[in-house]
């Protein structure tokens, strides 16, 4: 088996867990609803069958992350991923990051913003309207009891309206709970 | 916790009434906001708390918002924890200040873990689930752990950004 992956990277990874998955073939219905198996989508993520041994709260979780991820309307997909990005970046979650900053690139076709955060990381120098974000994700992951003012205003002056603030504050703090679960209840190992 | 699970926290801890604009805002999210809460309630208050009883859910949260001081959320698990009857150790877990007596304790191994992955998360390794499984805890219960401890976190990340939309 390969090596845990340590460092920040862009290259394919894998997610092994330190607890216990469901075993699938085990699953009570409730874990089956709540890990939305089908007989045509049966392949489910270890990081998934993990979450599953708390069914309740795996199943009004997977619906609102995808809600603060993927709703129509408000702030760019690719603004979504960048506060993603700012939080896993905080909270050195390798394998998070990876996705994150992945899809980043696939939705922005501007890979030069994602190599500038990877070589200076929360130091990153971006133009205006993803400094504004990044710097903002990165405050409130950091310091949520002394988010600067000036931030915030930094935001309002690029021009962000207050829904897309919204979006942005909800894409920050849902990595605030996925870090917590992904960086702690396991790690990433490179693809082989 | 039956009007719990009518009243959004969030709203009721940032005071938002009828006529407030960051209400309105909140409600052009209304799927989120929903789930929101019902991840509060499968939180706090599932339908079965299992190894985590519902007064220790609620102090931990406490302390968990205490440790971010964010005044409106202690306000409100304190309330909580009296709500679910905690009482004697369970309540002052609710203060970052307090240690069991016994620190090899299922208890003071829990809080410790509380405490690093609230506050500083880039810092667990492996090594800190190996000690919650040392202090007694099953899979499901670390799961269950990580769980509580990454929705307060979320939840204090929500109502400070919505703080600034709400007073800037």
């Amino acid at each position: 088996m390969s090596d845990a992956v340590h460092e920040f990277t862009l290259d394919a990874l894998e997610w092994h867990p330190y607890v216990q998955p469901v075993d699938l073939q085990k699953a009570t219905p409730e874990q089956l609803d709540a890990l939305k198996v089908t007989p045509s989508n049966t392949k489910v993520s270890a990081y998934v069958l993990v979450l599953a041994q708390e069914t309740e709260m795996l199943a009004e979780r997977s619906p609102l992350f995808n809600d603060i991820m993927y709703s129509d309307g408000g702030l760019s997909r690719g603004g979504r991923e960048l506060g993603a990005l700012a939080a896993s970046f905080v909270n050195h979650c390798i394998y998070c990051a990876q996705v994150h900053a992945n899809r980043f690139i696939q939705l922005e076709k501007r890979p030069e913003v994602v190599d500038e955060i990877y070589t200076n990381g929360l130091e990153a120098d971006l133009g205006e309207y993803d400094q504004a974000l990044f710097n903002f994700g990165v405050d409130l992951t950091a310091h949520p009891d002394n988010v600067g003012v000036y931030q915030f205003y930094h935001l309002r002056e690029t021009g962000l309206s207050d829904l897309e603030i919204l979006d942005l504050i909800h894409s920050v703090a849902i990595f605030g709970w996925a870090n917590r679960l992904m960086h702690t209840l396991g790690e990433p190992h490179r693809k082989d | 916790m039956t009007t719990e699970t009518t009243v959004d926290v969030i709203d009721k801890v940032l005071g938002l009434g009828p006529s407030s604009p960051l209400l309105a805002l909140r409600e052009q999210r209304a799927k989120l906001k929903h789930l929101t809460q019902t991840s509060y309630v499968a939180a706090l208050h599932p339908a079965d708390p299992r190894n985590f009883s519902y007064a220790e859910r609620a102090t931990l949260a406490a302390r968990m918002a205490a440790l971010w001081t964010s005044q409106e959320l202690l306000t409100h698990y304190r309330d909580l924890a009296t709500t679910e009857g905690a009482s004697g150790d369970v309540l002052s877990i609710a203060d970052p200040a307090w240690k069991p007596e016994d620190e090899a304790s299922r208890l003071a191994v829990i809080l410790r873990h509380v405490d690093l992955v609230t506050k500083n998360p880039k810092a667990a390794t492996r090594e800190n689930i190996e000690k919650l499984y040392a202090a007694g805890l099953d899979d499901r219960d670390i799961v269950t752990l990580a769980g509580i401890i990454a929705f307060v976190n979320y939840q204090v990340l929500v109502v400070a950004g919505l703080k600034m939309l709400r007073d800037n």
